[in-house]
């Protein structure tokens, strides 16, 4: 005992790198799970605490930059009775505010799928992984490989799909991700490919085995094929920015930015899509004909 | 000494909430966004030796990789192994004047980087073009955002480190 304490430096980095070692050894089983459980489980109420906080901070700054504005109406108001124009300015954010948030009711509507809405409350800390943490988990009817959606001003498109589920959050593969692969087609040639996140350029996706024989102009819009039976067809996913075409190759590759921006999005539809639903129900209608 | 436990323990969750909150994007230079954890944990090795810096470094690590999408123990290993050699770098060894708390964070920041990416490839996935995108431009951001954060680190540690007459 003597000696790890007079070593505890020696001995406590010697611990410390074979748990590690051992952890990335053993991915995904029961030991690492229940660590990672208990782990995310102390951090998520610190997490939704700061979230819950900062909006209440939002709210309440808000409320005293109403008062300074009140209080400068009421003055101008006594002293001439005459100026409105802070008032009709004030209409004017609040007219604007209200209607962006009746575009995110309708947003709800929009998504054409049943759908659960929910806001993101954390990222992945490091820049190696993009992941997204939402506030709705199996509470609320959620399952792993459920699609996501979030809008871009009026256009609706793919934000990833769940990974994660626990009680109360939920963790999503956004499209940038390399580890996220989707089966998706050009909208216009309906020439199909398989979307991945770029690992060379961060942010953006890109599309393999697309036929070479295809031309492809800028800009044309991406949308899910179907396949794979994680995405329903037609959902929007980015547009394409660049072509690479190398002799090399038998196919061509197409770099996708994504209409909705993984750093900028903060609300999110998890659209109660179960995978390959359509294909379970094919097939038990197929047997209750037999 | 507890006082020192307690504060560390903030400045951590402190820091690791932070950076893992969705509005710390908005922040992001040249698509990387700044370790804060890892700028406090080498912070701690530096000026309170490798163990304290270690041990920092392996409980926030755990947190990290817990809340990251990453296997248990990608983020922590380097952070340890980085924590145990900078507390040889120490206060005792180098007095903290800026260019070279600069220059400890941009060199421990690329280590990390270049540990990182080889634990991901034997244990996970990753491309070696991570060390342009990824390790380089976190490791200045990283260099730029330390100082301040050392000037404030020391007047919160002051009345410890005036013990250690630092």
């Amino acid at each position: 005992m003597d000696f790890f304490i007079r070593n505890k430096t020696g001995a406590s980095l010697v611990f410390y790198i074979l748990f590690c070692i051992i952890s990335m050894s053993l991915q995904s089983t029961s030991f690492t799970l229940s660590i990672e459980g208990v782990a995310s489980a102390f951090m998520t109420p610190f997490q939704k605490l700061y979230w819950y906080s900062q909006n209440n901070v939002r709210k309440i700054w808000a409320g005293f930059t109403d008062l300074n504005t009140l209080n400068e109406e009421l003055r101008l108001t006594r002293e001439k009775l005459q100026s409105y124009e802070r008032t009709a300015e004030d209409l004017t954010e609040i007219k604007s505010e209200n209607e962006k948030l009746r575009r995110l009711l309708n947003f709800g509507d929009k998504v054409g799928y049943d759908n659960v809405p929910a806001m993101v409350i954390s990222k992945d800390p490091d820049n190696w992984f993009r992941t997204i943490i939402i506030n709705r988990g199996s509470n609320d009817g959620i399952k792993i490989n459920m699609p996501v959606v979030a809008f871009n001003a009026d256009e609706k498109a793919v934000v990833g799909k769940v990974i994660e589920v626990r009680g109360s959050v939920s963790r999503i593969l956004p499209v940038i991700s390399s580890d996220l692969k989707i089966g998706v087609m050009l909208q216009d040639s309906r020439s199909p490919g398989l979307m991945q996140g770029s690992s060379s350029r961060p942010g953006l996706a890109q599309i393999d085995y697309l036929s070479k024989s295809v031309q492809i102009p800028s800009n044309v819009y991406v949308v899910t094929s179907g396949q794979g039976g994680v995405f329903p067809q037609g959902l929007l996913v980015g547009r394409v920015s660049q072509t690479v075409v190398t002799k090399s190759s038998a196919f061509q590759r197409a770099i996708v930015t994504p209409i909705i921006d993984y750093n900028k999005v903060e609300e999110v539809y998890v659209i109660k899509y179960v995978p390959g639903q359509e294909l379970v129900e094919l097939t038990q209608k197929e047997e209750q004909k037999k | 000494m507890i006082l020192v436990y307690i504060l560390s323990a903030v400045i951590l969750a402190v820091s690791l909430i932070l950076q893992s909150h969705p509005s710390f994007d908005a922040i992001r230079f040249a698509g990387v966004k700044p370790d804060l954890s890892f700028i406090a944990i080498i912070y701690f090795s530096y000026s309170f030796g490798s163990f304290y810096g270690q041990t920092c470094a392996f409980i926030t690590g755990i947190f990290q990789d817990a809340n990251s999408n990453s296997p248990l123990g990608l983020m922590t290993l380097p952070k340890v192994l980085i924590a145990f050699f900078a507390g040889f770098v120490g206060r005792s060894v180098f007095q903290g004047s800026s260019f070279t708390i600069i220059l400890i964070i941009f060199v421990a920041s690329l280590l990390k980087g270049g540990l990182t990416l080889i634990f991901a490839l034997i244990f996970n996935d990753a491309s070696v073009a991570s060390l342009l995108h990824i390790v380089l431009p976190e490791s200045v951001y990283n260099a730029v955002i330390a100082m301040p954060l050392f000037f404030i680190y020391d007047k919160i540690f002051e009345f410890e480190l005036s013990k250690e007459r630092y």
